[in-house]
């Protein structure tokens, strides 16, 4: 039995919701329910669905998007087995072996690729006084994200466990070290421009600005040492503070 | 062989090791010693893949990571070591793999495991493997991530009883 | 500030919020946008602009991964915007002034989401243990319908912290403002690069790429000789 396009689509949008109960016993699990729950209310009744339930309520955790290809391999699975295909690989076995590999790709990919890369790029329209900044990050951003879930839902459910391969040989991890390289490069002239500009502002000659790298390398090795961000956001404040005192 | 960082994580290879103990420890290798992934072709192969080039991963059965990692070429090797579970943890110290220092990531909540801390939870069998491997001299501590603040599992273990 | 504008930053807050971790993750929670949205409905936008990019690159090295929780950056720039926004009229501080000052009270005070985010996580255990007699008795849909009460908790969560920063914040900006303002209107627009290149430094020492201070310098250098050259 095939399930239904709108069913399809319900559990599609109902994946945006996946992280809205997290909680530090069972994670993500009553967002796996929520977004497969329609599907299986087609697919099993009576005991069945309860059964059904049962199977999904366990420990899951994945990264958000990289969920997507994994929904829809979950759905594709679902209909299989009530098909009576044979299956080479139990539900619960899929879910727990794809979560935490997935989820280290969508960590790296996503949130430490992308999201600075497009963060950094919206920051040059910012530092421009533009107003376009946020919809640059949106942009930026969305636009691999939203394929993410689109071609990975789509391709999950059209091949089922196979989807495993399709993800593994766009090197996804590789091209997360891409985009973490970009970022860096755009960080580089995104501070140097704030300097610059700051420089000019005060009437210094820019090329003192060179200075500000070792600070930076002073701050790198603080933040190796273990002090945190926020500690030395305000130290960084009360020694600017005083040292403009000292000046004048 | 330099052992980085001896970590207890059900989850295993996943974003906390990748993006923050890896780069935080400059480590280039990560061992992973679990009897299930090491058995299922598959499973390696989705680990293997989620690890960017450039990073060394291996996977071997728990009894067999003490000659994984006394072999030839991971000599220079900066090693992150994961376990599973505490018994897996034990038992390759029990084999010779010496670490003085156990990092508790994520140790997942389930039948009969108490909630410790957010992210740990313990059950009797636990408990007795961690105070053996004390008894042998490893101090145990129980933190996410590097910024997070490293907890004694002692601590931990009070906190629950009060 | 008038209530209707303290209800649409609350809105705000929630909205930005809930995009952190239970609905969607299409980054309205980043500074850069919450920011600027707070400014937006509050008719200063270049304020939350200028709130956002200061504190966007601050935390940008710290993700959000499994169960370890980041600091509160989207509280801290819709509530910065807010303060800041509220200082400059309510106190008539000059802006670059009421930005860097409430940014100094925001800061510290978003360490209270972590806080809050940990306890709805922790309440949203309850939610799943009673989705679970839920199965037990058949009732599938209550099931589901507990996976949104968690959403409400995430929404409780960001207005909770919000309030915090915004009613905390503005009770200590009406009595540190005047104190602060001396010290901080001499500082110029030096203050304004510490906050860009501290995060620069987080971000590059926190990367998990080989040789990234390299490349960042590298990049760094030659933009500003370049852009001396010109």
């Amino acid at each position: 039995m095939n399930l239904p396009a709108l069913t399809l689509i319900r559990s599609f949008f109902r994946m945006f919701l996946l992280q809205g109960s997290w909680n530090f016993e069972r994670m993500q699990n009553l967002g796996v329910i929520y977004i497969v729950g329609p599907a299986l209310k087609r697919l099993y009744q009576g005991d069945d669905l309860r059964e059904a339930y049962q199977r999904h309520i366990g420990y899951f955790n994945t990264h958000p998007f990289m969920a997507a290809p994994v929904f829809g391999a979950i759905l594709c699975l679902e209909e299989k087995r009530v098909a009576g295909h044979d299956v080479s690989f139990s539900v619960e076995d899929f879910k727990s072996m794809i979560m935490a590999p997935y989820a280290a790709i969508g960590d790296a990919l996503f949130w430490g690729g992308v999201r600075p890369l497009a963060a950094c790029t919206a920051l040059f329209f910012a530092v421009k006084g533009s107003l376009l900044a946020p919809f640059v990050m949106l942009g930026c951003f969305n636009i691999p994200h939203l394929l993410m879930r689109f071609w990975g839902f789509i391709q999950g459910y059209s091949r089922g466990v196979s989807v495993v391969e399709l993800v593994q040989r766009r090197r996804l991890p590789d091209l997360a070290i891409r985009c973490k390289e970009g970022t860096l490069i755009l960080l580089g002239g995104l501070c140097a421009y704030l300097v610059f500009v700051t420089c000019g502002r005060h009437g210094v000659e820019a090329g003192w600005g060179l200075l500000a790298l070792p600070i930076i390398y002073i701050y790198i090795w603080l933040s190796r040492k273990g002090l945190s961000t926020l500690f030395l956001t305000l130290m960084t404040f009360i020694l600017v503070m005083t040292l403009f005192q000292v000046i004048a | 062989m330099s052992l980085v960082l001896t970590r207890i994580d059900n989850r295993l290879i996943h974003g906390q090791v990748l993006e923050s103990w890896v780069p935080s420890l400059k480590a280039n290798c990560i061992v992973v010693a679990n009897d299930k992934v090491a058995g299922s072709t598959m499973q390696k192969l989705l680990m293997e893949a989620s690890v960017p080039k450039g990073i060394r991963v291996i996977i071997g059965m728990v009894d067999d990571i003490q000659a994984i990692l006394s072999s030839e070429d991971l000599v220079n090797a900066r090693i992150l070591l994961l376990f599973a579970t505490s018994s897996d943890a034990l038992s390759a110290f029990r084999q010779g793999v010496s670490y003085e220092r156990l990092n508790l990531g994520n140790m997942h909540a389930g039948a009969g495991k108490v909630q410790c801390s957010c992210t740990i939870a313990l059950d009797p069998d636990d408990v007795e493997n961690l105070n053996a491997l004390e008894r042998n001299g490893v101090t145990i501590a129980s933190q996410c991530v590097p910024s997070d603040k490293a907890v004694s599992w002692h601590k931990m273990v009070k906190l629950t009883k009060r | 500030m008038t209530i209707a504008e303290c209800l649409l930053a609350a809105l705000v807050a929630i909205l930005c919020g809930l995009d952190r971790v239970a609905v969607g993750q299409v980054m309205i929670s980043r500074p850069i946008v919450a920011a600027p949205l707070t400014g937006f409905v509050l008719g200063e936008p270049l304020i939350g602009l200028q709130i956002g990019m200061l504190v966007e690159l601050l935390w940008l090295g710290r993700l959000p991964v499994g169960a370890s929780i980041p600091p509160d950056d989207t509280q801290a720039s819709v509530g910065g915007t807010f303060l800041a926004v509220y200082v400059s009229r309510s106190l008539l501080c000059p802006e670059p002034v009421a930005i860097a000052f409430s940014l100094i009270l925001a800061l510290p005070l978003g360490k209270f989401g972590q806080l809050f985010d940990h306890m709805v996580r922790r309440a949203n255990n309850v939610l799943g243990r009673r989705a679970e007699r839920f199965l037990l008795a058949g009732e599938l849909n209550s099931v589901e319908r507990s996976h949104l009460a968690g959403v409400g908790n995430f929404a409780v969560a960001s207005l909770c912290t919000f309030t915090v920063i915004a009613v905390a914040g503005a009770l200590l900006s009406d009595a540190l403002a005047p104190l602060f303002a001396p010290y901080l209107e001499p500082t110029g627009s030096w203050l304004y690069l510490a906050l860009p290149l501290i995060g620069a430094s987080m971000l590059v020492a926190n990367i998990n790429i080989s040789r990234s201070l390299t490349l960042f310098s590298a990049s760094f250098a030659s933009a500003l000789l370049i852009l001396w050259l010109l």
